[in-house]
């Protein structure tokens, strides 16, 4: 009924891929559940739960970082890591969950690469070619989450069975992640000193689940064509693992990079290689001991040279090992192309292609699957703003002993993909190695200057390098503004496409951070930029970066002290900083956004960056320690990514549609235009005010005061006097709100309406529902709750009942007036009649006043129970017969029983009969009132009796007289009730609750 | 105030003391002399002068630091301790109670390492202390309009403690105290399903031996789990219980004789034993006094009158609905009654009442009835086997049995 009209209404909703998402609901009452779409893949639909844990995972550390902005060149990555890595984050975002998935596991199967391994990480390269062999013989899985998987068990199990490689990509969508997550995964390493603190916490439970998920690896390799793998256990572990792992991909969706219509431009997958995957052995050594890592730290704080040289070196290990990876992964590819089908049609083919290049011996091939993944993905990029989003939130749960150094790097398809491929990469590796830092944070930037259209995919690559040179939030900043300008220029001036993009020299970048007034006065100059968090300043990132381009950057050292003081004095100071970054960050993200909107009208669907950057927002908090708090944060981050999300808005007005006229729909509208809109603005700040109510949660010891819970109330406009109950999934939109003066039209319309139950009961919900997003508690509350609840009783629709007198008994205790005194009486009632619990009856009899007592409805409702408890039945009826208001209706609920109860008393007191009329006046079967002894004969009541005493086994005869009597000796053995007939579950048409509920008592 | 007179050097000494005092205690595991250390609520002399000690020597965290450098542990107790005193002494209950808290958590963290049971009379006072604190404290905040929610805070943290003492060793023997001091939280909350789960570990789990238990606590055990019983209706159980506290009651609290009883008639009376009026009179138990009565009599409108008189007290401790049900009793004895004067004036009918004259006999009383709600109530005293015959219809009489036509409870409640 009103669930399935729900579902069915979502559905046609956005995604032609029919993804369809139940939004988390946000409500003002507090209630954030998470709910995850379903993807209506023809497949099975199992794990859902499952994966979507990860995607909430993933949303958490995506949003934590949203503050800090980080770009990432794809170029300088690839070159580095020189694996090839490309951008994956194109996939994600571009394509419906599928698509994304697909392509992220196959990348991150190959080409697990960090940025972080550029750090640390170079140490691990050695170990790939543990890896790779360890790969093959294992054939882990690497779950990837893709917005798609969780829905799908297909998308699973495809997974499982191609990625034998088993590193995790984790799609996460916003470049902010990087840091963020970063700092979470590493946190469980103690020689990690960069990542400390975040999550440390969960490091050893993964660790134990290390040789499980090895022990299942096996299973899975062998099962992987199959498609029958069990991958519910595995997706645990892998989630459980993925921790450790850390091997982190993010995954950037650029709408704006349509370069060739085909390719998405950005991508980034920054992995941070951690040490689980290391471990060539399938037994990982306990974390910190492995040599590799320390070997990580040294090269650190030595200098970047020596990471230079390491990377080349591990580098071209890589290439070495990599043909047999490709072998192995050819295997997998058909796999991918299975789930492709799934997830949309035309890529097929495409793929086939990739797949035989994949055969061939150069680590080379990797990356051509990539672009073929690319492809896929590309026709959905109008969905996929809204997988995006969800993908974000996904984390792919690597195997971290598998998972690689390697990275694929797919910067910008064209001209990157393909030098990629060649084998002339290696050369050009060390090169741009030394930039590791800088890559991920820039590419978020780079889209934020990029975003405005089409560009080609060299603009792209030049502004990448620019930001990659950016040592920090200052520069950055700086940065974005020049490239900007210049991109601007050559626009105008129609350049844009005939300079060659690539022989463009960097323009020279003002100085690092390293002064902090200068810092200031930048960011006072620059307006747009968002205020970033002291953190980011501070991140062990920063030193590393190009001390080779930039020299005029002092080299900051970060050590492990500082770093790890930063992340306690984050954890501590998380709230505050969230208050203010996650607002500006918002905002200025909000900013952009529409900039980008306004500037471009080709694209359909534009709506990602407010659901990233909240997300980015969220990431904030990532540095949480508990599981639990992972969790909790997870949810609500969710919650606020679906309740934004463009997703859900088209939803809202697929809805808005459906209740009001094109007017109320316009204002819906309005959501999607640019800047300054005050709806926007008010979704932006009902986000924030969440986010502290989330925050509010992490840490108890906030006041619930410090959240807006005004920012949280809604304003309705909708002038609708009829709308349906529709239970809400989101933040509520004011454009489906009622306000207060339409409402009370409403509740008229409902008092004076002829119609159905049904009908009332879904309308009064929906007044209900208005009412409380806009927190209205006043006499209109009460009276809407009192209609309601009396509706309810008349049609014995007790559990409707019993939600409105709950409401209405703190309304009552507010001081609002209305009518006490008879719902006193019905909660007595229901109490007595209903109730089992003496406790109860005895607390809500002690809770009458004595003014309460002198009332009619009340009094009658205490002699109602001193009826039922001495067993009066007579006295029972008679009040039954004299009850005010509608006291009737719930001793109707307890009739049946009562009567069966004096016809079994009476079978066993009397003796040798009893008159029909008898029992046909004291158990209330007549519809006259009974006045002392006069037996009045009424024929129905007669019957009625006769037909109710046989029923219920009563032995029936007649005397000399001719009069009906009942054999009480017979009768007193043959007596039973009997099973409601018509019994039904609560919701079938004829309401036939009454049965349904005297049973239940 | 006394405390102006407190010179620092005085205030210095005075601290001192008490810390020395308690760390001693603990370190030689001196469980008596640690016990008056903790009674913040106990207005005890000695706390009140260490309080005002530490009002005059603000900077009592400096000689503490002394006590941390033994231990790091001691002085976590210790800290939120010394608040405690001093914020309780100046009427702060709230922030005494917040303080009191921290201390007792890092003591039980201790006190879970203790193997012996020498700690367990400390433990008690920290269990009782958090108890009256909690309470104290939300009374102060229920004052100033806050949610009072401390009571129920002291509530999980015994039942932590409850979990440290639910073992095998020595310290089991407190537990049943532990137990006692959540059935005083549960039942001042309103939360009286949730003495369930502890009274199923005490009563089914192997490691307790109930005699091993302190009688004190047997005793406060019973009494609680005995009015539970009688909440549901269950009086066979409750009749034990209760008797089990009444018998084993050091007589010389009389309060807690009082309290016992208080429960323990109106259970008794629900199984057809009534008490002699001196009991009720030595105990001040006067409530029931009509009630008693109305049961010898058979006077209906007496027990109505005796409810409604006391009907707050009644529904205070939760005894109405169980008193409301002795009616059926009263019709019993009315008419058993009607039936006595009957035999004897003619005992060859007695066992053939007419339903008017019950109906006569209580308007007499002036309990306003017709004929059918007699009717009524005759089958009804009938069918739960209070009278024995049965109800002539057609000529309105009640035949009884001519063999113990009313049948004494003799312990057992009416059935239902």
């Amino acid at each position: 009924m009103a669930m399935e009209n729900q579902r069915s209404e979502q559905i046609p909703g956005v995604d032609p891929n029919s993804m369809e998402k139940c939004p988390a609901n946000v409500a003002s009452q507090g209630h954030a559940s998470v709910v995850v779409g379903q993807c209506s893949w023809p497949s099975s639909n199992e794990q859902v739960s499952v994966s979507w844990n990860y995607g909430a995972n993933n949303g958490l550390e995506n949003s934590t970082s949203l503050s800090s902005v980080h770009h990432y060149d794809p170029l300088r990555d690839s070159a580095g890591s020189e694996s090839v890595h490309t951008g994956t984050a194109s996939y994600p975002s571009a394509s419906s969950n599928l698509a994304a998935t697909n392509t992220s596991q196959d990348y991150a199967g190959y080409v697990p690469y960090s940025s972080s391994s550029y750090h640390y990480g170079y140490g691990n390269m050695e170990y790939q070619s543990n890896y790779y062999g360890y790969a093959q013989q294992a054939g882990y899985a690497s779950y990837q989450q893709a917005g798609a998987s969780p829905n799908s068990g297909a998308a699973y199990q495809s997974q499982s069975s191609f990625q034998n490689t088993g590193s995790y990509a984790a799609p996460t969508s916003y470049s902010g992640t990087y840091y963020a997550s970063g700092n979470q995964m590493a946190a469980g390493y103690p020689n990690n000193s960069y990542w400390n603190g975040v999550s440390a916490g969960g490091y050893p439970l993964q660790y134990s689940n290390y040789s499980s998920s090895d022990t299942h690896s096996a299973p899975s390799a062998s099962l992987a064509g199959a498609g029958s793998f069990p991958y519910q256990q595995d997706c645990n572990q892998w989630s459980v693992n993925y921790g450790t792992s850390m091997s982190n991909v993010n995954y950037t969706f650029e709408p704006g990079n349509i370069v060739n219509g085909t390719v998405p431009s950005t991508t980034f997958p920054v992995q941070s290689a951690i040490g689980g995957y290391s471990y060539a052995s399938s037994q990982p050594p306990p974390p910190g001991t492995t040599s590799w890592k320390r070997d990580l730290g040294s090269s650190d704080l030595t200098s970047t040279k020596v990471q230079t040289d390491v990377i080349a070196r591990y580098s071209k290990g890589i290439w070495e090992e990599k043909p047999p990876a490709a072998q192995n992964y050819h295997p997998n590819q058909n796999t991918v192309q299975f789930q492709i089908p799934l997830n949309s049609k035309p890529i097929v083919h495409e793929n086939h292609a990739q797949s035989d290049k994949t055969t061939s011996p150069q680590g080379a091939s990797l990356s051509l699957q990539v672009s073929s993944n690319i492809h896929v993905s590309q026709p959905f990029q109008t969905v996929a703003t809204v997988d995006a989003r969800r993908v974000s939130k996904m984390q792919i749960p690597t195997n971290p002993r598998i998972a690689s150094s390697m990275t694929l790097g797919m910067p910008k398809l064209d001209k990157e993909s393909s030098t990629t491929n060649t084998t002339a990469k290696p050369a050009y590796i060390p090169v741009q190695v030394p930039k590791p830092t800088n890559h991920v944070p820039s590419n978020d930037d780079t889209d934020a200057v990029i975003k405005m259209g089409v560009f080609p995919p060299t603009v792209r690559a030049y502004v990448e390098r620019c930001f990659s040179r950016c040592k920090d939030d200052t520069q950055r900043a700086a940065n974005k503004l020049m490239l900007s300008e210049i991109i601007a220029k050559a626009k105008e001036d129609g350049s844009l496409w005939t300079k060659n993009w690539d022989m463009e020299t960097l323009f020279p970048l003002p100085n690092s951070a390293s002064n902090a007034a200068d810092q200031n006065t930048l960011q006072h100059i620059i307006p747009s930029m968002p205020k970033l968090p002291s953190r980011r300043i501070k991140s062990r990132w920063e030193p590393i970066a190009d001390e080779k381009l930039d020299d005029k950057v002092l080299s900051v050292n970060h050590d492990t002290t500082k770093n790890i003081s930063w992340a306690e004095k984050m954890n501590g100071s998380r709230m505050l900083e969230n208050k203010d970054n996650g607002w500006k960050a918002t905002k200025f993200y909000l900013t952009q956004q529409q900039t980008q909107l306004s500037n471009t009208t080709q694209r359909p669907l534009k709506k990602p960056r407010i659901t990233d950057n909240l997300n980015i927002t969220e990431n904030g908090d990532t540095s949480s320690d508990s599981d639990k708090e992972q969790e909790l944060t997870r949810h609500y981050s969710t919650a606020i990514a679906l309740a934004n999300s463009p997703e859900e808005k088209k939803k809202r007005e697929n809805r808005s549609k459906r209740f009001e006229k094109a007017q109320a729909s316009q204002v819906d509208v309005k959501l999607f235009k640019p800047k300054g809109s005050p709806v926007g603005n008010l979704y932006l700040r009902r986000a924030s005010a969440m986010l502290l109510a989330k925050n509010y949660d992490d840490r108890s010891s906030r006041a619930v005061e410090d959240i807006d819970w005004d920012a949280l109330t809604v304003k309705g406009t909708c002038q609708e006097v009829e709308k349906r109950y529709l239970r809400l999934t989101s933040a509520p939109d004011p454009a489906t709100v009622r306000p207060e003066e339409v409402l009370e039209k409403a509740l008229h319309m409902v008092r004076s309406s002829q119609k159905n139950y049904l009908y009332k009961c879904d309308q009064l919900k929906s007044i209900r529902q208005d009412l409380t997003v806009q927190r209205i508690q006043n006499e209109l509350t009460v009276k809407v709750y009192e209609t309601h609840a009396r509706l309810a009783l008349g049609a014995g629709d007790l559990p409707e009942y019993n939600q409105c007198q709950s409401q209405l008994k703190r309304l009552y205790a507010d001081g609002i007036k209305g009518c006490h005194m008879e719902f006193s009486a019905y909660n007595l009632l229901c109490v007595i009649l209903h109730s089992n619990n003496k406790r109860d009856l005895f607390s809500s009899m002690k809770s009458l006043s004595s003014d309460a007592k002198l009332d009619d409805a009340v009094k009658h409702a205490l002699a109602v129970h001193s009826a039922v408890s001495s067993g009066n039945y007579v006295l029972f009826f008679r009040l039954y017969k004299t009850a005010p208001n509608l006291n009737t209706c719930l001793m109707d609920l307890h009739v049946e029983k009562m009567r069966f109860e004096a016809i079994k008393c009476m079978s066993k007191s009397y003796r040798p009969t009893i008159p029909l009329t008898y029992i046909t006046r004291v158990l209330g079967f007549s519809s006259l009132v009974q006045t002392g002894d006069c037996e009045v004969k009424d024929a129905n009541g007669l019957e009625e009796s006769e037909e109710w005493l046989r029923a219920h086994g009563a032995v029936l005869i007649v005397d000399n007289s001719g009069e009906m009597q009942l054999d009480t000796k017979a009768s007193s053995a043959t007596l039973y009730m009997p099973e409601p007939e018509d019994a039904v579950a609560h919701g079938d048409t004829n309401l036939a609750v009454d049965n349904f509920l005297t049973r239940a008592t | 105030m006394a405390m102006a007179y407190i010179s620092m050097g005085e205030a210095h000494r005075r601290i001192t003391d008490f810390l020395n005092r308690f760390s001693d205690a603990i370190s030689s595991q001196d469980g008596a002399s640690l016990k008056p250390l903790l009674a913040v609520s106990s207005n005890s002399p000695l706390l009140f002068s260490i309080a005002d000690a530490l009002n005059v020597f603000q900077d009592w965290g400096r000689l503490l630091k002394q006590a941390e450098r033994e231990s790091q542990q001691l002085g976590e107790i210790l800290a939120p301790h010394l608040r405690c005193i001093q914020s309780h002494r100046i009427g702060r209950f709230v922030d005494a109670y917040v303080s009191f808290e921290k201390s007792a958590n890092a003591f039980l963290q201790e006190f879970r390492n203790w193997e012996t049971a020498w700690a367990v009379e400390a433990m008690y006072m920290v269990a009782h202390e958090i108890r009256v604190l909690a309470e104290r404290a939300d009374k102060e905040l229920s004052s100033m309009g806050k949610n009072p929610e401390k009571l129920q805070g002291a509530g999980s943290f015994l039942m932590k403690v409850f979990g440290s003492l639910a073992g095998k060793g020595p310290k089991r023997v407190g537990a049943l105290y532990v137990t006692c001091q959540l059935f005083k939280v549960y039942f001042k909350l309103g939360t009286v399903h949730l003495c369930r789960s502890v009274i199923r570990s005490i009563e089914t789990a192997k490691i307790f031996d109930f005699e091993e238990f302190p009688s004190r606590d047997k005793v406060t055990y019973m009494y609680y789990t005995g009015r539970l019983e009688l909440y549901n209706e269950n009086f066979i159980v409750a009749d034990q219980k209760l008797t089990y506290a009444l018998v084993h009651c050091n007589s010389q609290y009389e309060a807690n004789l009082r309290m016992i009883l208080k429960y323990l008639i109106p259970v008794k009376l629900s199984v057809g034993i009534l008490p002699k009026m001196w009991l009720l009179d030595k105990y001040n138990l006067t409530e029931y006094t009509n009630v008693v009565k109305a049961l010898r009599s058979g006077d209906l409108r007496l027990l109505r009158q005796a409810l409604q008189d006391h009907e707050d007290i009644f529904l205070r401790t939760g005894v109405y609905l169980v008193l409301e049900k002795l009616e059926l009793q009263v019709y019993q004895r009315l008419v058993k009654k009607i039936y006595i004067i009957q035999k004897q004036k003619d005992p060859s009918k007695a066992h053939q009442i007419k339903l008017e004259l019950i109906v006569k006999a209580l308007t007499w009383l002036e309990v306003g009835m017709d004929i059918d709600e007699v009717e009524c109530m005759m089958a009804i005293l009938i069918y739960k086997n209070l009278m024995k015959g049965y109800f002539a219809h057609k000529s309105k009489v009640v035949v009884l049995s001519k063999q113990d036509p009313f049948p004494k409870l003799k312990g057992k409640p009416v059935s239902s």
